[in-house]
């Protein structure tokens, strides 16, 4: 340990509260998604389009086809974006707190963090 | 799929996702026998759909624990150390451990802190310790607001080095058999560390979102997760979690043991008769 600590820029209730938030924007975020979804599904089938564009042939759990099934208004597509950011939100709050703990001046807790984010990233980028 | 059993699996999910919430486990003990057994679905994709409740359970119901300071997050952090390499180690174990045997092991290693759980259904909070130097220097030294009997309770983390442990046998265990393994979580914490039950409870499910996540790339790449059968359950998930986070406060610690012990007896049997050949 250092013995010039760094200053304080955030207190641990301001930490509390961005991780929070960070956590509900996904979630919320992540039930919208899937909830429109759900609702276009009911109107045309998750393989059916919103703008009439002709049924989709890739299996749902085929998420190279995302882009271009938000933009014709598919529901498979909806519920695939709000399955991605779901997964996304802990990694999130990970990074967040990396970034949380520096502001709140405790270094070990910066490099615990780094190092969880580091091999979380590698888990789900390298291991197959 | 059809309407009805989407409306059935979301009303299930919900269940689930209130369980979770308040016994700190992830909501695969009833996501997973409920999709198979009453839908019929294949077991392969309700696995996947539950790796996505845990993620589900624990963003929801965290989201209100870290603001109410019921989840220490330094507590989770450290013990994430602890998770993440243990999962790393078990992927790299999967391709030479037979998985039936530590079905068994595990099973019997939850059963048996079933019984432990027992010993303190009556406790509300742990007795008071001086804090020890590892404990002070890692700064697991805290105190959570109790809604409940209206203080602050002040704990401090003991047995650092085996709650360590122990959930480095934890993140094996979900690096081995993809599962989120709040329940052993939840023992590492209140069992070995003694921290306050709605604080390991808490904590557990701000950690086992992390540990499914560093999973669900497999599970995503091998096409076991079906995003239409996803939906309902994320969706309820998402629902019964942010209700188990606006019980918990209000709740007593005994109370959460009362939920935490038959869950942890549930997913203990599940866990043997998986071991055995049972798929639940």
């Amino acid at each position: 340990m250092s013995s010039r600590r760094p200053p304080v820029r955030l207190t641990p209730d301001q930490f509390r509260a961005v991780v929070s938030a960070v956590l509900r924007i996904g979630v919320v975020t992540a039930a919208v998604l899937t909830g429109a979804g759900f609702a276009m599904s009911l109107l045309v089938g998750w393989e059916g389009s919103l703008t009439g564009a002709p049924p989709a042939t890739a299996d749902p759990t085929d998420f190279s086809q995302l882009v271009a099934g938000l933009l014709a208004l598919r529901p498979i597509a909806f519920a695939q974006a709000g399955l991605l950011v779901l997964l996304a939100t802990p990694v999130l709050r990970v990074a967040t707190s990396v970034v949380g703990f520096w502001l709140e001046a405790d270094r070990l807790y910066v490099a615990i963090t780094a190092l969880v984010l580091a091999i979380l990233l590698a888990s789900i980028f390298l291991v197959r | 799929m059809t309407l009805g059993a989407d409306v059935g699996i979301f009303l299930v999910s919900i269940a689930a996702g209130v369980v979770g919430a308040l016994a700190g486990v992830g909501g695969g003990i009833l996501i997973v026998p409920a999709l198979t057994l009453l839908f019929g679905i294949d077991i392969r994709l309700a696995i996947g759909a539950s790796i996505v409740s845990v993620i589900a359970t624990s963003s929801g119901a965290a989201a209100a624990y870290v603001r109410d300071r019921l989840t220490d997050m330094r507590v989770g952090m450290f013990l994430e150390l602890a998770t993440t390499t243990g999962a790393v180690v078990g992927a790299l174990l999967a391709a030479i451990v037979a998985p039936g045997l530590l079905y068994i092991l595990l099973g019997m290693v939850l059963l048996g802190s079933a019984g432990m759980q027992v010993v303190r259904l009556g406790e509300e909070v742990p007795p008071d310790v001086e804090p020890s130097g590892l404990a002070a220097r890692l700064r697991l030294v805290s105190s959570y607001p109790d809604a409940r009997l209206g203080r602050e309770v002040p704990y401090a983390a003991r047995r650092v080095p085996l709650g360590f442990a122990l959930m480095w046998g934890a993140g094996v265990v979900s690096g081995l058999l993809g599962i989120g393994s709040g329940a052993l979580k939840v023992v590492a914490m209140d069992g070995a560390m003694r921290l306050p039950m709605k604080v390991s409870s808490a904590t557990s499910n701000f950690m086992i979102g992390v540990t499914a996540a560093a999973s669900a790339g497999i599970y995503l790449a091998r096409g076991d997760v079906d995003p239409t059968l996803v939906a309902p359950v994320a969706l309820g998930v998402l629902a019964g979690a942010t209700l188990g986070a606006r019980l918990l406060p209000r709740l007593s610690n005994r109370h959460v043991r009362w939920v935490f012990l038959p869950v942890l007896v549930v997913i203990g049997i599940q866990t043997l008769l998986r071991g055995l050949g049972v798929g639940l």
